[in-house]
């Protein structure tokens, strides 16, 4: 799947500003960002649901944007959607029954309903069902047409936890198949659970895009150490490499913080300085995340919608 | 107009059965919510036998004095079509496409016009049980003449469900919201129905049958009593009605595909 500067505006807002990634077959690509950063605007644009101002894209071989195609993409594409309603007054299995005849070549409906955990709510009536089995049996018509493509717009909001790791299991099952996932989360352990690849959007863009272990710099160092510099001190004569030095506070980016650490204080006994304001942080997902959804906000962050 | 433009290739003898399908579904949703069937199917029947019970003997000297439940039979085949394929129609599919039904079947492999197919053979049936059911009570509880022209009921039938299925989806696009749905639909329906002739025959030419002739319910009305007007027999066609109601069907096409959305409103 590719996508080359894809970019949409509703009137002056725009939602889309050059969005630009590719997903590999196989993969478990997670779209990471805030609300109102574009995720759910562009995996409509994947499903073929919305249209793009500008920008090339190409799933499973398809445009979505062609009605002449759309049909065969869909046959081999699965949605599951946030807020997407069932027919209440039809049983577990009748709307999985429906939903199978749409495709060419649909998994069997037990199967689904066991691989979801709702064998014993078939007879039941959608309508009876908890909150949390209602979006398990959206996860069912996502995947009843047994796609190449599952594409999940906040799969597991509103679930509670144990509902959550079975769906997370769920869906990793479904990538050691082989199955491309293309998944939007705000929950930054979901995308650490469950994505080979995560890509940061905010504002419209793509401000970073790697494995959960590498984003945003988490693997050259996962640690970092902070200080003031000392007066009179250049920061060329400290005894570490310095990553970055703004503004008098030196940054430090390591693995190996003990030793780093270390020389830094013997260094400043010998000289008799002191090291204010010194911090040592692991850089977390989430730091690595919020630097990046805060960076690219900046001070005059465009209002989310 | 691109709402509508038909997704994806067709597929032949699969897209027939698709629809068949199709149909099957929309029935049993109809009649596993049996509040919303009975008020649907069960009204236009008790609405007859009421009618039949209080004034069916009675004779319309506007009509050349031919009995009050010759009219009223074919009067309530006409609410029958109309409250299935306008209002039941219109209201259930804002609820659809406000619940995100409507968007789920969008991103299925379904072609819009299988999933319009299967709405309008469901309207169909659920149509014509109803007007099997009126023509029974009619016959055995009022003794009522059955037309000669059966083909000139058939095709009334027909033409007024295709014509008012369009009427429903296009209402639907007008309706913003859930709450407000039902409400709308059935001041819409119950004030023409008024105006339209429903309770007591309208005399050709007054203020009220020209007022309620620029609608399309007086014309469903007239294209159905046709047949079972006793004094035409056999000739009981009634192309003039019919020709406006396939006209008034057109447009409700062109409103219903200019404005049609599968997604929510707060999308």
């Amino acid at each position: 799947m590719v996508v080359e500067g894809l970019a949409k505006s509703y009137g002056q807002l725009h939602a889309l500003d050059g969005v630009s990634f590719e997903v590999a077959r196989g993969e478990v690509f997670a779209l990471l960002g805030p609300n109102g950063a574009g995720k759910t605007t562009t995996i409509e644009i994947l499903e073929g649901f919305r249209t793009r101002d500008t920008g090339r894209v190409e799933v499973l071989g398809f445009d979505p944007a062609d009605k002449a195609t759309s049909r065969q993409l869909r046959e081999q594409m699965g949605v599951v959607l946030q807020e997407l309603a069932v027919e209440p007054f039809l049983s577990v299995r009748r709307v999985l029954d429906r939903h199978a005849g749409f495709f060419p070549r649909p998994r069997p409906v037990d199967e689904v309903l066991h691989l979801v955990g709702l064998e014993d709510k078939a007879q039941k009536r959608v309508k009876t069902l908890s909150g949390g089995q209602q979006r398990r049996l959206d996860l069912a018509l996502g995947i009843i047409g047994d796609p190449d493509l599952l594409i999940l717009d906040e799969p597991t909001t509103g679930f509670d936890p144990s509902a959550r790791r079975q769906a997370w299991e769920l869906i990793g099952s479904f990538a050691e198949r082989g199955t491309t996932v293309i998944l939007t989360t705000h929950y930054l352990d979901e995308a650490e659970a469950l994505a080979s690849r995560v890509a940061v959007i905010t504002g419209g863009r793509i401000v970073a895009d790697g494995t959960p272990e590498t984003l945003g710099g988490r693997d050259r160092g996962t640690c970092r150490i902070r200080f003031r510099l000392p007066p009179g001190t250049s920061a060329d004569a400290l005894p570490v490499a310095v990553e970055r030095s703004d503004d008098g506070v030196i940054e430090i980016s390591t693995d190996r913080e003990i030793a780093v650490l270390a020389t830094l204080t013997s260094w400043a006994l010998d000289h008799q300085v002191a090291l204010v304001n010194l911090t040592v942080e692991r850089l977390t997902l989430e730091d690595a995340y919020l630097r990046l959804v805060g960076d690219a906000a900046g001070p005059d962050a465009r209002d989310p919608a | 107009m691109s709402a509508f433009v038909v997704h994806g290739n067709f597929r032949g003898v699969r897209d027939l059965r698709l629809v068949g399908r199709q149909v099957y579904y929309e029935q049993l949703s109809f009649w596993l919510n049996p509040v919303a069937a009975i008020f649907t199917v069960g009204f236009s029947v008790i609405f007859l036998v009421l009618l039949g019970a209080t004034g069916g003997r009675s004779h319309v000297g506007s009509l050349g004095g031919i009995r009050a439940i010759q009219y009223y039979v074919p009067g309530f085949v006409a609410y029958g079509v109309m409250s299935t394929c306008f209002n039941t129609l219109a209201v259930a599919l804002v609820i659809r496409r406000e619940t995100g039904l409507l968007k789920r079947m969008r991103l299925s492999p379904l072609p819009t016009w299988v999933i319009l197919a299967g709405v309008t053979g469901s309207a169909l049936v659920v149509s014509v049980a109803q007007v099997a059911l009126l023509l029974l009570v009619g016959k055995f509880a009022y003794d009522v003449v059955l037309p000669q022209n059966i083909a000139a009921l058939v095709v009334a039938v027909i033409i007024g469900v295709i014509c008012f299925t369009a009427l429903g989806i296009a209402t639907s696009t007008l309706i913003p919201n859930q709450d407000s749905g039902g409400p709308i639909v059935s001041v819409v329906f119950f004030v023409l129905l008024f105006l339209s002739g429903l309770w007591y025959p309208l005399k050709a030419g007054s203020t009220l049958a020209t007022i309620s002739g620029y609608f399309p319910i007086r014309h469903l009305m007239l294209a159905t009593f046709a047949p079972f007007d006793t004094r035409r027999g056999a000739s009981a066609w009634d192309w003039h009605d019919i020709l406006i109601l396939a006209v008034w069907g057109m447009a409700a096409v062109f409103v219903a595909a200019r404005r049609w959305r599968w997604a929510p409103h707060k999308d």
